[in-house]
Formats: structure tokens, sequence, C-alpha cells
């Protein structure tokens, strides 16, 4: 319903101690989506697939502090890649997703997509979550999770195995993301810069609501 | 699976379209599904179609819409009719919209006038526009909001079209006007429309079914050459160089072995083999399996169990390994099978059931006619080139610019939405996603239809998205615009086209 719609843009209008920006990458049919859908809206969808690049934006409370993420989920095709780029742009957390149903997406992420993180990433201390989604089916498991945490390590990164479909370690991604964005000062510093920009710009539009907006 | 709760409004299919008494009318071979208990006055009547449905959902949509967007030129619904889009190149039967769409002489709202005075241009054609329309309406009370126009008018313009098509020689231009305003769904008629226009058929009537015959018959060669896996290939190259064998070893009387030569070997290196291409093609054919199976997950014509979904989802995928070996410069790029999606649709719902029965065929072709226009947004080598994606995408900042230069800087200056994020997928998908699947097929006909070509019509109707929102765009901030423009709210498809039509010429300002 549009009620997404209504909901994001009250949300971004109300207070937010931090903001985050966070990235989705990872081979096409992952479920980088689907992830996210869960993430949001708390609903199990089929989806079609991702082109160019979707932006949701998700309001929660970790450690105390309201914090609101925006989350750019990209399409995992090759032929996108020239256009993804521009979206790592101080992104302060990043999402690597692999299939463990389908060992190519998980090397993948060694042989290309971290090397695209460490071309494209503006933050060196930009934190990393390395998520083997689709644990819901176990039976088809081709990536060990040991495997998954041998390469988490390599690229010192968070790791967690979780299911899209059964909402399985769902929130818990983005929660022990941002929970360590929150760990790093620099990253700190700039999510609650825009927090701060935030409150002061809502204050301006109570005092001038009405008026043009291109004054 | 989620079919009708789908939670993405902008998606949300009418139930028309997924009435399987609708979608497969004349029971074609491919076993249909079962019909549902969907009311057969609905299909009965193809004059009335789809209206009571497809009204109901759109004119919730617009209560939505309207509730959420108070500001924006939502028209009364009651009073959506003729398209005034089309009528400035439209001679009857909208007579008298147009002269009261002409006497308003510019066309942004009043309640824009009160408030910011001469402001640039385009907002809310549809204040003027349901004027216009309110004044000429009459209709029955079903179709009120199928942004098309009033049933009456589909009747009217499906005997129009009904009468250019059974012409000897289809007039082109004529044909194209009709079917700029909408094309009525019902007796096949959007099915021939398109094929006429994407050029698969020829104007002279008496050529189609030779020229129809000659080209199933082709594609079904491309099928049998393409789609067959290498052990068979292997087996008729054995074949064939067994019978050779035949003919020299006959008086030797004993079998040689038959020759694979080293290239052919499945575990050959070689850059030629046959394998080697198989376990590329496997990599593109995997990827088009997962798309296909992923289109429209909220219409059971293309999803679901039913073997209905099932054989249309073979044919997708069927097109689409066609069309990636036969252009190994471009191959499968993900989106192709959003663009493939309403062409089969339409075509395979075609009441006359021969042509149901091949529009995998026709869709094929028409496909490749389609694409051929902008094939190049596929390719990710001319992404920075003249002809690529990013430079369309300027041009569209350009139209923006050149019509309302205030909405192009709040976005691209003040809040730095970069077009990319959001014209990339409206572009390269031709709005299959902004829309429900409905809207969609009626912008296609706009698209499919208009002299200007294709590429010209659909940047001008995307820069008239953005300026029929411009009152929300230019109260957002980076988030809520790049929300907005991420997920277009429900439209009125009448209005918007109106408005993408109104950028044509340049405005009087």
């Amino acid at each position: 319903m549009a009620s997404t719609g209504l909901s994001s843009s009250n949300s971004s209008s109300s207070s937010y101690d931090l903001s985050f920006k966070i990235l989705l990458i990872g081979d096409s049919g992952v479920g980088k989506s689907s992830l996210l859908v869960t993430f949001i809206s708390n609903s199990v969808e089929d989806l079609s697939p991702t082109i160019g690049v979707d932006f949701k934006i998700k309001l929660l409370t970790v450690g105390g502090k309201k914090l609101k993420l925006t989350i750019w989920d990209t399409a995992g095709q090759e032929r996108f890649r020239t256009l993804t780029s521009s979206y790592y742009r101080g992104a302060q957390g990043i999402v690597l997703v692999y299939d463990v149903t389908r060992r190519e997406t998980f090397t993948d992420l060694s042989d290309i997509w971290a090397k695209e993180v460490e071309l494209y990433s503006t933050n060196q201390d930009c934190v990393k979550m390395l998520v083997g989604n689709k644990v819901d089916k176990e039976s088809e498991r081709v990536v060990s999770k040991e495997e998954g945490m041998t390469l988490a390590e390599e690229l010192g990164s968070l790791f967690l195995e979780c299911s899209a479909r059964t909402r399985e370690n769902v929130e818990q991604c983005f929660e022990e993301l941002a929970l360590k964005i929150m760990e790093v000062p620099s990253l700190l510093e700039e999510g609650s810069a825009v927090g701060k920009r935030n409150i002061l710009k809502q204050k301006q539009v109570h005092h001038t609501s009405g008026g043009g907006c291109c004054s | 699976m989620f079919n009708s709760t789908s939670g993405n409004n902008k998606k949300r299919v009418p139930d028309w379209l997924n009435s399987s008494l609708w979608s497969s009318s004349p029971p074609p071979p491919p076993a249909s599904p079962s019909p549902k208990s969907s009311p057969n006055d609905v299909v009965a009547d193809r004059g009335v179609k789809s209206t009571p449905a497809t009204s109901a959902k759109s004119s919730v949509q617009k209560a939505e819409a309207s509730k959420y967007e108070p500001p924006a030129p939502a028209p009364p619904k009651v009073a959506v009719t003729a398209p005034p889009a089309v009528v400035v190149r439209a001679e009857a039967p909208k007579v008298e919209a147009q002269d009261l769409l002409g006497s308003q002489g510019r066309y942004y709202s009043s309640e824009d006038d009160e408030e910011d005075g001469a402001r640039s241009n385009v907002d809310a054609v549809a204040d003027t526009a349901s004027e216009a329309s309110a004044a000429v309406t009459v209709s029955s009370p079903v179709s009120a909001a199928r942004p098309a126009s009033s049933a009456a008018e589909d009747i009217s313009r499906q005997a129009q079209l009904l009468q250019e098509l059974s012409r000897k020689v289809i007039n082109m231009g004529e044909l194209r006007r009709l079917a700029s305003q909408g094309i009525p769904d019902g007796a096949g008629i959007r099915a021939t429309v398109w094929k006429l226009l994407l050029g698969y058929l020829p104007c002279d009537r008496s050529l189609w079914s030779s020229e129809l015959a000659k080209k199933r018959s082709q594609y079904e060669h491309f099928k049998e050459e393409l789609l067959m896996n290498p052990s068979e290939i292997t087996r008729r190259l054995e074949k064939s160089s067994l019978k050779n064998d035949e003919l020299d070893g006959e008086d030797k009387g004993f079998l040689s072995r038959s020759e694979i030569t080293h290239d052919e070997h499945p575990l050959s290196l070689g850059k030629t083999s046959i394998w080697n291409q198989f376990f590329q093609d496997t990599e593109v054919i995997e990827q088009i399996d997962r798309d296909v199976n992923r289109t429209h997950p909220d219409m059971n014509f293309f999803s679901g169990d039913s073997s209905f979904a099932k054989s249309n989802q073979d044919s997708l995928r069927n097109i689409l390994i066609v069309f990636a070996k036969l252009n190994p410069g471009i191959r499968y790029v993900q989106g192709m099978n959003e663009i493939l999606a309403p062409l089969f649709y339409v075509f395979r719902s075609d009441p006359n059931e021969e042509n149901a029965v091949s529009a995998e065929a026709d869709t094929f072709f028409c496909f490749v006619e389609l694409l051929s226009g902008f094939r190049d947004h596929f390719c990710q080598q001319l992404d920075n080139s003249v002809v690529g994606i990013r430079s369309t995408i300027t041009r569209l900042s350009l139209l923006l610019k050149e019509h309302d230069e205030e909405l192009w800087r709040h976005l691209e200056m003040t809040t730095k939405v970069n077009p990319q994020f959001y014209a990339f997928r409206w572009i390269t998908l031709l709005l299959t996603q902004e829309f429900n699947f409905a809207d969609s097929l009626f912008i296609w006909d706009t698209l499919l239809s208009d002299p200007e070509g294709l590429q010209e019509t659909l940047l001008r109707i995307c820069c008239a998205m953005l300026i029929i929102i411009r009152r929300r765009l230019l109260a957002g901030d980076f988030t809520a615009n790049l929300k907005l423009l991420q997920h277009y709210p429900p439209t009125n498809i009448s209005h918007l086209l109106y408005v993408a039509n109104k950028l044509r010429t340049h405005p009087a300002g």
C-alpha cells in the first residue's frame, strides 16, 4: 500500500540522533532486496529483480540511540557495476550478501565484490558485514558456516547467516552492523553530524512552514 | 504466493488482468488454468471490458493519492475521461475538450497561481484537464476512473481502430494517431496494432499471412538450432560423419569410429569448443531462469504453479535465450524480462487463437524490433558514450531544465538527487516498473505510436512525471525526493500523457 510512502515521509521528518548510509551488494539473486524488504516491512514478498538501485529508509533504536538507516539496494548483475560505483560514496556500512546454496555467489564476494569495495568505498573505516542468505534451504546448502566465518575474518568483516524468507537473523544483521558503526569514532561523528543538521532543519521548517521553498 | 497482498501499490495488478478467463479467452493449447470465478459479464462485454475492476482500483488509488498529497493535482475521480493528452492532435470526438483546453491558454493550476504567481510552467494540468473532461463526461459510472477514457469513448475508438485495421493497406499515420490515444483492451486490437507499429506486420494486409508464416517458421528454426544442448549437437555430428563413413566404408565392411574432433570433447579447454560455449551459456541461462521466475510475481499470468503460467515462463525463457545467443554482444541483461513481459502478455492474450498460439515467435521479433531502438542502453561498454544510458539520462535532465528550471535546480543542485538514481530504471525498463501493469500498457500505446519515436516520447513522459509532482518534489529533501521518484505515486495516466504531450512544443511561457 501507499502507507510505506506515508510512514517514510513521516519518518524522514521525525527526529533521530544518528543517520547512517548502508549499502547492500552481492551477485544477482542472492536475496539482497528480499533481506531489505523483510527488514523494512516485516513482510516476505516475491520481488522483481532490482534494476539500477533501490533506496529505503529504516528508523530503529539501537543501544539507546535513535537511528535512521538509509539503505541502498543495488543490482547484482555485472552490467550494472559501472553505475554502482557512485553508490559507495559516503557509506558507513556495507553488507556483502551471498547465497549459501550457490557457491559462485560466495567466491564472487572475494573475487569481485571485496575489490569493488576497496576501489570505490570512500570511507577508510567503513564497517563490513558478510551475510550468508537462504539458510532456510539447509538441504541445498553448499557453503558451510565455517567457510563463511573464514572469509569474514579475511575481509575483516562481521558475519551472520540468515534467511529473508523465515526472517531468521535479518534484524540482527542490521542491528549488529549499526552497533559496530557506532563504535567507530569517525563514523559516529559523520552520523551525528547528519543528525544535528536534521534537528536544525526541522526547527527551520517549523519556523517557515508554508513559505516558498526557493526563497 | 503473495499475489494479491503485495504491499507494493505501484505494482498492484487489477483483478481483471489476473482473470484467467480474460487472459486466455479462447482456450489455447498449452493447458490453460482452471477458470476462476470471475464474473462472466466482465469478460462478455469487451467494450466495457475491465472497467469495473480497474476503475474501482484506480479510484481507490486516486483516493489514496489525494489523501497523501493534498496539494497534488488529483482530479475528481468522476471526471477523468478523455485523454486530453492527445486532443491536440486528435480531431473528433473531443472537440469540446479541445476548446476548453485551448481557452485555458496556459496550463498550471489556479492554486499555483495564487501561491506563487507566474512560476515556471507546467504544474497541475489536471485541474484544467479535469475541468475539461467534467464538461464532457456524462459517461457510465462504471468507467469513471479508468485513465484511458470513458467506456463509450473506448467503444468508439475501438470501432475506429477496427475500421482502420480492416483496410487493405493500413494508413500508418492514422493508426498512430488513433493508437496514441490509448488502445481499448479487447478484440485483440492492441496485439495487432503493436505488431504494426513495430513493423512486424506490413501495412498491406494481403501480406500478413505469408509474412507471419515466414517469421514463425524462422523462429522455430532459431529455437531448433539454438536451444539444443551440446550432446545433441555432438550426436548429430556423429550421425552425419557416420553417414559419410557408411558411404566410404560400405565395401570395406567395417564400421569406423565416429570422429569427435579434439575440440569438441567435453573436457576440451579450447575456446571454440561447443562445450566451452555451453558452459558460458549455462551461466546466462541460469540468470535468465532466475529472472523469468520473478517476472511479475504478482500476476497469475506470469507467476504461480498453474501450467498456464509455466508455459508462459517457458516462452519468456526461450525468447531471452534465443536473443542472447543471436546477440553475443549484449546477451542477456537484467530488465529485458520486464520489457518482454508486456509484449508477450498482449500477444498471448489475443482472442485470435492462431495468433495466441504463435505469441512466442511474434513476441521474439517484436522484442528485437523494440530493442533495436535503444539496445545501447543495455550495453555496459557504451555507458559513457553518446548513445549510452548516461547520455540519455543527461538528455532527460536537460529536458527538465528547459521546461522547469526551478524544479531541475531543486532536484539536482539543492537536494542533489542524481537523476541516475531513478531515471536509470525508468528509461531502461520503458516505465514498466513504475506503474501497475494495465497502466504500463496504456503508456506503451503512446510510446509505440508516437511519430517522434520511442526515445523522444519516453523522455517527454519521464519529464512529465517529474513535473506533475513538482510541488512535492520542491518541498522534499534528498531522502523524500529519492523515495518519491523510486516509488512513483499512483497517477492518472491520461493526465501524465497530456502533460508529456504539452512538452512536445516549446511552451508559450
